[in-house]
């Protein structure tokens, strides 16, 4: 399960609001997922990042089925997305695909939305991923 | 940026490595100590010319392993003070790209004269146990955006990337398997290799079960315990040496550009980067890609064949897996590209980037035996991936 730590405790705290919340550079607005000590799109050494709502649908842009896992506490096979945020075009999630069970896509390009799950081994809440209907 | 200095004016003059095999019976520094002797021995050398040592001692492996020096990791200062050396440089390197990166520093410690002789080596040790399981429950650091969510380890990332080519280019497993049976028909050629005399077909490739769609287990090179160790000097030294010299003509190394997520490696930034990283490769080396003979791409996962192949410019993006399992890499047809001619690192096991080298240097320096392809003049070892690793150009002749 995540451990919180100064930068990141806004973002679980959303996630166990059901809220996607991502972080942005106050000196160039850039949202920057994962945050890092210096911002990755300026450079800025002091970034301030602010965690602001962000947009919760978005593309598939390829995914694989986990069918063995090397973590404890997770039952295969799940799919893993990797998701292009609608607007924010240089920026990827990879999340779980819900429903577990759930038919990984068909195509690349589909449209998915932002829901969150508790993971079977418990833990915080975390954002997965719904296919959206056409 | 100035013109690059070094082009075949360092040479590769002699190599030894250990069988590889899937546990040796003892710790690896005796055994890197042991490959170290026969290099310099090899290169007519004694243990008291060679005063430079470079390696990556990255392990390296995603599970929780101890990392011990002389035991799972041989670093440079180890092992040169193990020899009983009298060093005036040792270092190491720290990005992926390992090889490629220490033989880079070698080259650059005999360009400027603070070593005569350099030892590179690279050990690598498959501990016991799972090597990427973890029983880590909590996700901190950076790890704490991925593990949560299952992502975890090497064969979910190269999963994503590998359907990513899949879904956009049309490729199945059977052009998968072709790369696979290519580098073990070669690998089990070779008595050191942990697949001597082991090839697989594409039958029982697509037997295997999926790992992570639609990765499998034959995808993924085998974990093993092996040292290899070459010795590099100039090109004016290597001319009262015993070997033939094989020239560096150029290296390159890549640099990763887009900010992701940990171990997230989209398509395009795959081929992006990696056409950078041919880029440098040419214009430091003033050839390209018509000119070698032998481009030893690097398949620790078999997808990176394809990435490299299509980074080097031997195939448009997106064509490699028609081009593979058309025949375009048949190590035995006259006129194909020889690209895992070494058997690489799934017909050899996890060595790392030694088996793209060491086949440069003993098809150039003219001593593959009964392997040998005549007319091989420059060949390029590639290490890890083009968007993340790196690749040296070799010549049998200064270019
Ligand atoms: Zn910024």
């Amino acid at each position: 399960m995540p451990v919180p730590d100064e930068v990141s405790a806004p973002f679980w705290e959303a996630a166990a609001d059901g809220r996607l919340v991502l972080a942005r550079c106050s000196r160039c607005e850039t949202f920057v997922h994962p945050p890092e000590p210096v911002c990755p799109h300026c450079h800025h050494t002091d970034p301030r990042f602010a965690f602001e709502p962000a947009p919760t649908t978005g593309v598939v842009r390829s995914w694989t089925v986990i069918r063995q896992s090397f973590l404890p506490g997770f039952n295969v096979p799940f799919t893993l997305l990797d998701v292009a945020l609608d607007g924010l075009d240089d920026l990827r999630l990879i999340g779980r695909l819900a429903p577990e069970g759930r038919e990984p896509p068909e195509h690349i390009g589909e449209p998915v939305h932002v829901v969150f799950e508790v993971p079977a081994g418990g833990g915080p809440a975390v954002p997965s991923f719904v296919l959206s209907e056409p | 940026m100035t013109g690059f200095a070094a082009r075949s004016k360092v040479a590769v003059v002699g190599c030894a490595q250990s069988p590889i095999v899937k546990h040796h019976d003892r710790p690896l520094g005796a055994l890197a100590v042991d490959v170290a002797r026969e290099a310099i021995a090899d290169a007519g050398l004694t243990v008291a010319d060679v005063d430079g040592f470079t390696t990556s001692a990255l392990l390296p492996t995603a599970g929780d392993h101890p990392v011990v020096d002389g035991v799972s990791t041989v670093s440079a200062n180890w092992l040169a003070a193990n020899l009983g050396a009298d060093p005036s440089y040792v270092t190491g390197f720290q990005g992926y790209g390992q090889l490629p990166g220490a033989v880079a520093l070698a080259v650059n410690a005999l360009m400027s004269g603070a070593a005569d002789h350099v030892l590179v080596h690279r050990a690598l040790h498959n501990p016991a146990g799972r090597y990427h399981g973890s029983a880590q429950q909590q996700a901190r650091g950076a790890a704490q955006w991925t593990m949560p969510q299952g992502y975890f380890g090497p064969i979910a990332m190269i999963g994503l990337p590998t359907n990513e080519y899949f879904q956009r280019y049309g490729a199945t497993r059977e052009d998968l398997g072709a790369v696979v049976v290519e580098a073990r028909k070669n690998g089990a050629r070779l008595p050191w290799s942990h697949w001597h005399g082991s090839p697989l077909d594409l039958d029982e490739y697509l037997a295997a079960p999926l790992l992570a769609d639609p990765i499998c287990r034959f995808d993924c090179d085998r974990p093993v315990d092996g040292v290899a160790a070459f010795v590099l000097t100039t090109a004016e030294r290597a001319r009262d040496l015993p070997n033939r010299p094989v020239y560096v003509t150029a290296y390159a190394g890549a640099q990763p550009s887009r900010h992701r997520l940990p171990l997230h490696w989209p398509l395009d930034d795959i081929a992006e980067v990696g056409a950078a990283t041919a880029r440098q490769l040419w214009e430091r080396s003033g050839l390209g890609a018509d000119d070698v003979d032998l481009p030893q791409v690097y398949d620790g996962f078999s997808p990176f064949v394809w990435f490299w192949l299509e980074a080097l410019g031997y195939c448009p993006v997106g064509e490699a897996h028609r081009f593979v399992s058309g025949g375009g890499i048949d190590s035995d047809v006259l006129g194909a590209l020889p690209a895992l001619s070494g058997g690489g690192a799934l017909g050899s096991g996890r060595m790392h980037g030694v088996p793209q080298m060491l086949e440069c240097y003993l098809q150039l320096a003219g001593r593959a035996g009964d392997r040998q392809r005549e007319g091989a003049r420059v060949g390029i070892a590639c290490q890890a991936s083009p968007h993340f690793g790196g690749a040296v150009m070799y010549s049998s002749e200064v270019m």
